[in-house]
């Protein structure tokens, strides 16, 4: 982690709050794990596990009867299945952006929230694994995917863009799943040598992989953390641009389209941001982080949705000057048929949503405007679903022959399973917050002024030279 | 999910020792009253175990396991089933080796020559006989069909008496002391009700039971009835005759009312030669015409070249008005009737054009032409259309006319079931035999019959069903199904075929004749002796065994009559036509209610039958129902929309039914198709569709004014296969007519060209032995939905229910396509857009791309391309992610989205397929297990059989040998199969045809299934 002067000197805010020490920062945040936990957690903790309970019946009710208990149909093969793998994978995006783009870019302000927006990428990531293992007509053959040397002399169909998805979606959480790994280590090392129980004792003590803070540890942490992070970059362009593949290798109208790899991968940027947004928002309340998260970093993160979002609208009215300007009247139906058809009702919720409300951001007021932000957090959530519903559903329900164009009912089965994943998501995640550091302590200390070797504190002379990790 | 009782428990055997304890339990065992019955229940009543909840505790507690055993889904594997080899094989079976034998089914009053497939002595599968002049080796979907009834599992199994099991000895020896009785009155007091037949046997053996009962009455009734054909031909020609048209060489064919390419009688004979007459090899071909004047939306007004809608009881008067213009502008010679038509006026509203260019049009093809009347118009309409096809000099040409099968038979069945109820009001009636049939669901007052037929002494039904009829009779016998029996039928052209029997009773059921048989007191009541009786009187001689032998081998007995040329009776014809043509004009409450035969149900007797019932209705593509047909303006007048509950009342009649908006349809006019609504049909057919007979009288049996309509204002969930009916401007079922066809040939392929862009790398494969390839010639297919019930009955494509039709999950592999096509650029284009489109048909099962999108996107390879050219799928291999079903353009790739074979149309009662519905499975073609994709394989099964079969016998496959089901099934030979690489075969020629064109051409799939353009032929003075 380099210390390139203290953020102050080229002009930009605080990341912290001034007075922000590296004792608070060390107690505020290991606090919430050694401590019993607020009832407000305990709250979030159950709902979320019976939500997650629910999806353990709905997965074993589509597992005894099969994928027809969905409301998928012919034309409409791919529903909610498909339209959630891709929200959440799209939501597991901005934790790799956040952590390695925004790192080799030098982007100080990160280190409030890249912790959180990793682990929401790896529990979104698992989210979406789940689905399309799930949405197969024969699960207990979904291992057919996987290049495994077998008996029947046969290997997956590599020209398949589901099975790059295999690929792509599993290097994406691999590498997301270290990075995030690696990056604890310091912090896990903090809560061990803060544990006044042997069992924590034990299990931080394993998981720290013997963290001793010396130089040399910190010169390979360091170095580990740089490559995954180059490592994890393209990852980020491509997990995306590989999912959209899907769709944009198909001939089917609507899906068939150039645009789709940046569209899908600002999207989900888009997507991945605004969830950051809203769980940050809520743990900032509920665990007393203002000192920490501030509106600095509200901010910041706002003009990003504003950015993409304004990507994503691009995207949307290039689709439909393609569609116009390529002459293919299969292509401009589609088009026309998603604004004006049957399905108009989830294309407007998702330009409202997605195009509309991120446009409040021009203005200071409203971009620094708590509740708002969390509001409009969630109408992205909410329109990026739609935005993949959209795509998938409306492409596929009235495609070329019209003899075959559908509708798609959703059953209560789609509904559990969607608020299902919702509720394993949010486990996971209010587990981690209650188990795992969830600011990155060592980098937020990097960013005090304390850590700038050009820092003239007068109280102690020490922190000119000891790296910020070291565990009090 | 499943419900299962834990046991069954069978009621002991009427023989059985009764084991008691106390004198008070042996007599409660031997108390077979309600009461005690009930007692009996209330001790222990019936699904104690089980909550009353629709989850039960046991479903529960099965769903909870599945869900804990997940973990242990490595485990499981599907139910293995035992199977019984042979112990030592017969002579004549080799196992897994076809066999087919030749047999006959009666459709309509016409005989279709069948082949049917049997595998180790089960059959499977339907196919025509191509010896027999009324099938040339095609069938129709209700033949193709059939089989499937022969394995339902609800036919009744045992004679009852009043619900009692009983056995037939039994039965027999309860009708013989009922004989007696009769024997000495002469048979007064007994009344058969039988079927219009047309079994050489049957008629033979009534005609003994009339000798020897001489005052007893036969009665003939059949909902489906075309009676009135009969008649109009006795009122025109004093005899009893039927006319068998030649629409081949009719160049000009009008249709009164009548649908012959679906419902009216010799369907199969009828589309052959229709499909022959409009073929069109090359610019220089003129297809034939045709005109069609109809109330509902018909078939046969789809593949009309101009169609007029008219309410069906104006029709009477649009045919006069056209004789009359025939006589005062053409000087066609009607003889004495013309006096009847002369100054006839057409329906108010009817444009002048349709009488006068019709007229002109017929009047140009004199001996070229031919009207046919709809079994529905009245007699006076039929003897009018033979007076006209006689003045024409059609007849003889184009129309002949053969004497019926049964010139004993009464000519109006509808005054029969009135002299039936007569004798029950008036208690003449001692014994009651019904013969098939089910007059009290679908005779005119059948319900009111009930009561009296329950009092009669004695009374039995014979079908295979317990339903609604046996309901209220004393005795129930199984009725044989038509692949169990012996019989014979004789076809509309005269040649009688022999009914060969392919498997013993399933439930040891009894025939018509077998039961006719042990009427007459015949020698023998075996159905095999009492066919040869009859053969042995037609083919007396020493020659009678080779002559047998011969008929049971090729299927025909004996050839087709010679046609006679009856002379016409005009003052019977003018009587009949005076004074005619009355009532008030037609509204929105004075409306015309018309009865249909369903192209399914018939008159109900297929209602059990899954394939017939799931298969889309060839017009409005609704499944599993059947609903009141308005057109959209009187719909509109009325504020009714389709699937709204209406009530129709006339008088003290009324009827509650599902409306439906059918363009196309008359205005101020109903239809209500048959055979639905039954309650005793069987599992599968209770409770789908609507009863309409409760509206039907004896006096009108197919139309009837002075309804009014109401919109009960409530909702009824229909399920159909097609939701869209617009082709949306797009190139899919392409058409065009005579003339632009002559200005562009190849007009199809340009308006849906194959890309021509260089590939990027080599294909593939150069398939340089066999190239499987497809044609679908539209200008020949009727939409008669043959192909879809046989391609179901040969690869095992199972049914899944109305539920689920509704949410888009049908299997079928082959579906028939129905768009409505608006007349475009004309001023008025904009209302007859849905008041008067016309209609076009397109088969379409997996058209086998060369470069298919389907094969890249299947993550597992599970789909793949052969080396000649077939796109298959590998069952074992499929995962489903239903990739290929989304990127197939096509849309002709079915999922399984659940285990149809268990949780499909039987689950009512044990949620698994019964055991004998298995036996109706093709076992050359996989059952596919939930979770997998399928769709057509070309009947990938039919083209290894037939080489191996080549490669055995050391030659190359012949042209034709192959053949996939809906092409052998097609009666319009729409369908060509075949090897593209073969020169001269015929499918490379027709390939090669000037009207093919690739479907969706442009995306570049390089489709292996061609499609050849319909060609239509307006008739240019129509126009404008």
């Amino acid at each position: 982690m380099s210390n390139d002067g203290p953020i102050q000197d080229i002009g930009e805010k605080h990341l912290v709050v001034p007075g922000t020490t590296f004792r608070k920062i060390t107690e505020a945040v290991s606090r919430v794990t050694e401590n019993p936990a607020p009832r407000g957690w305990w709250i979030m903790f159950l709902a979320a596990v019976s939500f997650t309970g629910v999806l353990g019946l709905a997965i074993g009710y589509l597992f005894f009867r099969g994928v027809g208990v969905w409301g998928n149909n012919s034309p409409v093969g791919w529903a909610w299945d498909i339209t959630n793998f891709v929200w959440w994978v799209g939501i597991g995006h901005a934790g790799t952006l956040i952590s390695a783009v925004l790192f080799l870019f030098r982007q100080k302000w990160r280190t409030s929230i890249n912790r959180f927006a990793e682990a929401m990428t790896i529990f979104a990531v698992i989210c979406a694994l789940l689905f399309p293992g799930i949405h197969v007509g024969r699960v207990w053959h979904a291992y057919y995917m996987f290049p495994i040397p077998n008996s029947m002399s046969i290997w997956p169909n590599f020209k398949s863009p589901l099975l790059w998805d295999v690929f792509a979606v599993g290097t994406y959480f691999t590498v997301s799943t270290l990075f995030w790994f690696v990056g604890l280590i310091p912090d896990l090392a903090t809560l061990r040598d803060r544990s006044v129980n042997s069992v924590r004792r034990m299990v931080y003590g394993f998981l720290s992989l013997g963290w001793r803070s010396s130089n040399r540890h910190w010169q390979n942490y360091e170095r580990a953390y740089m490559i995954l992070a180059a490592l994890s970059t393209p990852l980020v362009l491509s997990v995306h641009s590989v999912v959209s593949f899907d769709f944009a290798t198909s001939v089917e109208p609507g899906w068939h389209t150039t645009i789709f790899p940046p569209y899908f991968v600002a999207g989900a940027i888009f997507s991945g941001f605004a969830m950051v947004m809203t769980l940050m928002l809520v743990a900032r309340v509920v665990f007393k982080m203002n000192d920490l998260v501030t509106m600095t970093h509200v901010e910041l993160m706002n003009k990003i949705i504003l950015a993409t979002g304004t990507i994503v609208g691009y995207a949307y009215a290039m689709e439909f000057f393609i569609a116009w300007y390529s002459g293919n009247e299969y292509e401009r139906y589609v088009f026309l048929n998603r604004a004006f058809g049957p399905y108009a009702w989830a294309y407007w919720t998702m330009i409202s949503c997605n195009v509309i409300s991120p446009q409040l951001y021009w203005f200071k007021r409203l971009r620094t405007n708590i509740p708002l932000s969390f509001v409009i957090s969630i109408f992205v959530n909410i329109g990026m679903w739609f935005e993949r519903f959209v795509i998938i559903v409306t492409s596929l329900h009235r495609d070329f022959i019209p003899s075959s164009w559908g509708y798609f009912h959703p059953t209560p089965v789609d509904i559990a399973i969607y608020m299902g994943s919702l509720g394993l998501f949010f486990t996971l995640f209010l587990l981690f917050i209650r188990w795992v550091p969830m600011i990155a302590m060592a980098e937020l200390k990097s960013v005090l002024p304390e850590a700038s070797a050009h820092h003239h504190a007068h109280d102690d002379h020490d922190h000119h030279h000891a790296q910020p990790a070291k565990a009090e | 999910m499943s419900r299962r009782s834990p046991y069954e428990f069978e009621g002991p055997a009427p023989e059985a020792p009764v084991w008691w304890t106390s004198l008070d339990d042996y007599a409660t065992q031997q108390d077979t009253s309600p009461s005690a019955r009930a007692d009996l229940a209330a001790e222990m009543p019936e699904g104690a175990w089980d909550f009353s909840d629709p989850v039960s505790r046991r479903g529960f507690m099965t769903l909870m396991g599945a869900a804990v055993s997940l973990a242990t889904l490595q485990g499981c594997r599907r139910p293995v089933d035992k199977i019984l080899p042979y112990a030592r094989t017969p002579e004549d079976v080799t196992v897994n080796v076809t066999s087919f034998y030749a047999t006959v089914i009666d459709r309509r009053g016409d005989a279709v020559g069948l082949l049917v497939e049997s595998h180790e002595g089960r059959p499977t599968k339907v196919e025509g006989n191509p010896d027999h002049t009324g099938s040339h080796g095609k069938t129709d979907l209700l033949a193709q069909a059939s089989v499937l009834d022969l394995y339902d599992p609800d036919r009744s199994r045992q004679p009852t008496l009043q619900g009692a099991t009983k056995t037939y000895a039994d039965f027999e020896g309860a009708l013989r002391e009922a004989l007696t009785g009769h024997t000495s009155n002469g048979g007064t007091g007994l009344h058969v009700l039988v079927q219009p037949s047309i079994s050489p046997t049957f008629v033979r053996l009534r005609e003994a039971v009339k000798a020897r009962f001489p005052n007893a009455r036969f009665h003939t009734w059949e909902a489906a009835s075309a009676s009135n054909a009969r008649a109009g031909a006795r009122l025109a020609f004093g005899q009893a005759v039927v006319p068998v048209v030649d629409f081949a060489r009719a160049r000009v064919t009008v249709s009164i009312d009548s649908d012959f390419l679906q419902t009216d009688p010799g369907v199969v004979r009828n589309t052959r030669s229709w499909a022959e007459g409009r073929r069109v090899r090359s610019p220089a071909d003129e297809p034939s015409r045709l005109y069609v004047v109809e109330s509902n939306y018909s078939n046969t007004g789809g593949n009309a070249d101009h169609r007029l809608r008219l309410p069906s009881r104006e029709i009477e008067a649009y045919l006069k008005a056209l004789a009359a213009r025939l006589v005062s502008e053409h000087h066609i010679d009607l003889g004495d009737v013309a006096a009847a038509v002369r100054g006839a006026q057409a329906p108010s509203g009817v444009d002048a054009k349709w009488v006068n260019v019709v007229a002109a049009d017929l009047a140009a093809h004199r001996g070229a032409s031919a009207l046919v009347a709809g079994t529905r118009q009245p007699a006076p309409v039929h003897a009018l259309v033979h007076v006209l096809n006689q003045g024409l000099g059609n007849a003889g040409q184009t129309v002949k006319y053969a004497p019926v099968a049964d010139a004993n038979e009464a000519d109006d069945h509808a005054a029969e079931v009135k002299s039936l109820s007569d004798a029950l009001n008036a208690n003449q009636v001692q014994t009651l035999l019904v013969l098939g049939g089910n007059p009290v669901y679908d005779a005119p007052g059948g319900r009111a019959l009930s009561d009296k037929i329950a009092a009669v002494a004695f009374s039995a039904h014979l079908s295979m069903h317990a339903d609604e009829t046996s309901e209220k009779c004393k005795w129930h016998v199984p009725r044989a199904h038509w692949l169990e029996t012996w019989g014979d039928a004789q076809s509309l052209d005269g040649v009688v075929a022999i009914q060969q029997p392919l498997i013993q009773p399933l439930f040891s059921g009894r025939s018509d004749i077998e039961v006719l048989g042990l009427l007459s007191d015949a020698p023998s009541y075996r159905g095999y002796e009492l066919v040869r009786e009859t053969f042995r009187t037609q083919n007396a001689g020493n020659g009678f065994e080779r002559a047998w032998r011969r008929a049971l081998n090729v299927g025909i007995a004996t050839s087709a009559v010679t046609p006679v040329g009856p002379g016409l009776r005009g003052a019977e014809i003018i009587r009949s036509l005076s004074g005619r043509n009355a009532g008030a004009p037609l509204s929105k409450t004075n409306l015309e209610v018309v009865f249909a035969v369903d192209a399914k149900m018939y008159d109900g007797r297929h209602a059990n039958n899954s394939w017939l019932q799931e298969l889309p209705d060839p017009v409005t593509k609704i499944t599993w129902d059947n609903a009141a047909m308005f057109s959209p303006k009187t719909a509109e007048e009325l504020g009714i929309r389709g699937g709204d509950m209406v009530r129709l009342t006339k008088g003290n009649r009324s009827l509650e039914i599902a409306a439906w908006v059918l363009p196309g349809h008359a205005d101020n006019s109903v239809t209500l198709p048959l055979g639905w609504g039954r309650t005793r049909a069987g599992r599968v057919g209770n409770g789908h569709g609507f009863d309409v007979n409760p509206l039907r009288t004896v006096e009108a049996p197919w139309f009837e004014d002075g309804f009014s309509a109401t919109s009960m204002g409530t909702r009824y969930p229909i399920s159909q296969t097609q939701a869209h009916h617009r082709m949306e401007g797009r190139p899919i079922a392409i058409e065009t007519t005579v003339a632009q066809y002559r200005e562009q040939p190849n007009f199809a392929e340009r308006m849906s060209p194959t890309p021509r862009t260089l590939p990027l790398w080599r294909a593939p494969n150069a398939y340089e032995g066999h190239k499987w390839g497809m044609t679908i010639d539209l200008n020949s297919c009727t939409g008669c939905n043959a192909c879809v019930v046989a391609c179901q009955s040969e690869n095992n494509i199972p049914v899944v229910g109305k539920e689920q039709v509704g949410r888009g999950r049908e299997m079928h592999w082959l579906r028939v396509d129905r768009y409505f096509v608006s007349p475009r650029g004309q001023g008025d284009a904009d209302e007859r857009a849905t008041s008067d489109p016309a209609m076009a048909v397109q088969p379409l099962g997996c058209v086998h791309c060369e470069n298919a999108p389907c094969e890249n996107v299947c993550p597992v390879a599970a789909t793949v391309h052969s080396t000649e050219g077939l796109n298959e799928m590998a069952y074992n291999r499929c995962i489903g992610t239903r990739y290929c079903a989304n990127n197939c353009p096509y849309k002709v790739r079915r999922f399984n989205y659940l285990n149809w074979h268990n949780d499909g149309v039987y689950q009512p009662l044990d949620g698994d397929m019964p055991e004998i519905v298995r036996m109706a499975m093709n076992p050359n073609v996989t059952v596919r297990f939930r979770g997998v994709m399928e769709k057509c394989t070309y009947c990938v099964q039919r083209i290894q059989g037939r080489k191996i079969e080549a490669k055995r016998e050391n030659r190359e496959l012949r042209d034709g040998e192959i053949t996939t089901a809906c092409a052998q099934a097609c009666p319009a030979d729409a369908i060509t199969f075949g090897d593209l690489n073969l020169r001269g075969s015929r499918v490379s020629e027709l390939a090669r045809t000037d009207r093919r064109y690739k479907l969706l051409g442009e995306i570049g799939t390089q489709p292996r299934t061609t499609y050849l353009a319909r060609i239509r032929n307006p008739n240019p003075e129509m126009q404008g």
